[in-house]
């Protein structure tokens, strides 16, 4: 072990004698160089997050939960964020569900077709979660557990051009968070 | 016959007329024709030499060669001279340059370059710009740097003649945008010719709607990473992600050319609403106040104005107001449904998104004269209109294709070119300002 150790310092303590002792280089009449303008660019920083096993196991617990589809979505005219008569029904039978199960919190999430803008839609989609939630309110379903979201535009349910693509896509989806 | 007598003295008379002017004014007329534009100058670009020690990579030399072409070729200030009428005229020798050969195909300027690509992958760019008529040399300069920078090079080399002839540099200017590429809606950036392209985001959420500051440091944007849509600045060179602002949707940030503040619609409120922080003191203030949706603010490159879409007259429809929130006034008065508004550079234009019948175009909205032109003319949804730095290119979205795909036009609606191909690419915004 000791003799180890003393081959590696005394080699180590050659390399700097022997490297301080390099020779001096003559010196030169520099010649002129052109100006080179270095050209480089500061990458900039990225750091790929981990998901903590939690969240993970806390997000499919949930999912579970909202794959048996307890509450039915709803959906809404073109452009519009009123409660139709045709839907009410569903947003009644929603709210009986959760009067039910008291210790269910939901989040209403509002969409939009695709014929919008993305910055008009968010604000649409908002209004619609909000429509859907002010009448579940208006049945009794305590304030406290009810959330909004608006996703716009980007989670559309399904994907297609014609009108009743667009229809399902106009809608306020109710999402269980906490059982 | 008196018809005949008519018309001979009338003939006699405008024979006088014609005459007389050149009699009556002293002076030389000066006509000023003012056009959008202005002609472009005719460049030519030869085949680059490699310096005796150089070795000799003729992938290399095509790299920076197309890349440079392109640059001048999209800049609207200079317009290249065919390569084939080279072939017309002597072969380019950089040590004895027949000006005379390239006034006759009617060259103005023109471009000699050399590369030296080292041993150690270092590459050196010299370049030299005459003009044809003269056969003056009017400058040059050297670029060097590592292979993998040999993009940058040519773009500063084309940069520089932007400079040389009064222009903005745009060539190293860059977007960020929303990309599906990797599976998820992430935040990008890429060169503005949709080349180099950098995953800025990595975590596994919605986000959306990039933004610049102006110092180009930073990129305000919107993600669901917390299951609510909040607002994030990414600092793009400490690599840092702060929340801004949270508590219900908070979106469509932009910033104040000072850097120090921001304005962002926000439904805090209750319903979508302008506000405006700032970055220093954290105060917020609220700028508009109606039941109607008010959102996609857009802040003037001058900080005087603020652009914004709201639904308060029934339909959503360009406003501006002052940065104090004052002063509103409407814009747009035709069509039912217009949103993104962006300011052009020079303050002069507003570019916007149009729906008529589920399609949307671009269009853009000449404040001084109040003519508006279209910009996009197909089937499909034509999105996100962001201006380059010197207002003469506009980058957006398009479903042209049957997926979302980025596209820049010029403001004139010419030069359309596809710039992404890889997933889904939309929101994208320019660099306001370049160095």
């Amino acid at each position: 072990m000791n003799k180890k150790f003393f081959v590696i310092l005394i080699s180590f303590m050659l390399i700097v004698f022997f490297s301080t002792c390099k020779k001096k280089e003559v010196k030169t009449e520099p010649v002129k160089e052109p100006v080179v303008e270095k050209v480089e660019e500061v990458t900039p920083k990225v750091e790929k997050p981990v998901l903590t096993e939690e969240e993970i196991f806390q997000k499919r617990d949930l999912e579970e939960a909202n794959k048996a589809g307890y509450l039915k979505k709803v959906h809404f005219d073109f452009d519009k964020y009123y409660i139709k008569d045709d839907m009410k029904p569903i947003l009644h039978s929603n709210a009986e569900w959760l009067l039910k199960h008291p210790s269910v919190e939901i989040l209403v999430e509002g969409h939009c077709d695709e014929r919008g803008t993305i910055e008009y839609n968010i604000a649409l989609g908002e209004k619609r979660a909000e429509a859907a939630k002010n009448y579940l309110l208006s049945l009794g379903v305590p304030e406290l557990r009810i959330k909004i979201i608006s996703y716009g535009k980007s989670k559309p349910l399904v994907r297609g051009v014609d009108e009743e693509t667009y229809y399902q896509n106009r809608r306020s989806e109710f999402t269980i968070v906490k059982k | 016959m008196k018809i005949l007598k008519i018309i001979v003295s009338m003939l006699i008379i405008g024979f006088i007329i014609g005459i007389l002017p050149k009699n009556l004014y002293s002076q030389q007329e000066v006509r000023i024709r003012i056009r959008d534009g202005m002609p472009m100058i005719p460049v030519a670009l030869p085949d680059f030499a490699f310096t005796k020690d150089s070795i000799i990579d003729e992938s290399v030399k095509k790299e920076i060669y197309e890349t440079l072409w392109n640059d001048l070729k999209f800049s609207r200030v200079f317009k290249l001279i065919p390569r084939e009428h080279y072939t017309y005229i002597h072969k380019f020798n950089p040590s004895n340059i027949i000006f005379k050969d390239w006034e006759s195909i009617q060259a103005n300027i023109l471009i000699s370059g050399e590369i030296e690509f080292s041993k150690e992958k270092r590459i050196i760019f010299s370049f030299k710009v005459y003009e044809v008529k003269s056969g003056k040399f009017i400058f040059g300069r050297n670029f060097g740097g590592k292979v993998e920078f040999i993009r940058l090079i040519a773009h500063r080399a084309a940069d520089e003649m932007m400079k040389h002839f009064g222009e903005k540099p745009i060539f190293n200017s860059k977007i960020t945008f929303v990309s599906s590429r990797d599976g998820n809606k992430e935040i990008y950036i890429m060169d503005y010719d949709g080349k180099r392209v950098k995953r800025m985001t990595y975590n596994e959420y919605i986000d959306l709607l990039p933004s610049w500051s102006f110092d180009n440091e930073k990129i305000l944007y919107t993600s669901y990473r917390r299951n609510n849509p909040d607002l994030y600045i990414f600092y793009l060179y400490t690599g840092k992600t702060e929340l801004v602002s949270t508590g219900r949707a908070n979106y469509c940030a932009d910033w104040s050319p000072e850097n120090d503040k921001i304005v962002f619609t926000s439904t805090k409120a209750g319903n979508a609403e302008i506000f405006l922080k700032d970055m220093k003191t954290g105060k917020e203030k609220r700028l508009t106040f109606n039941r109607a949706i008010d959102t996609s603010p857009c802040w003037s490159y001058s900080g005087r104005e603020i652009a914004f879409t709201s639904q308060r007259g029934g339909t959503p429809q360009i406003y501006i107001m002052d940065a104090e929130g004052t002063n509103v006034r409407r814009i747009t008065y035709e069509g039912t449904y217009h949103d993104s508004p962006a300011w052009s550079p020079d303050g002069t234009r507003i570019a916007f998104v149009s729906r008529i019948e589920g399609r949307f175009d671009i269009y853009v909205h000449n404040l001084r004269s109040n003519v508006m032109i279209k910009l996009t003319e197909n089937a499909s949804r034509n999105e996100n209109p962001s201006w380059s730095p010197d207002g003469r290119h506009i980058v957006f979205s398009s479903n042209r294709t049957g997926r979302y795909q980025l596209y820049i036009v010029d403001y004139d609606g010419t030069n359309l070119v596809q710039i992404t191909n890889k997933g889904e690419n939309k929101m994208s915004k320019w660099q306001k300002r370049v160095r």
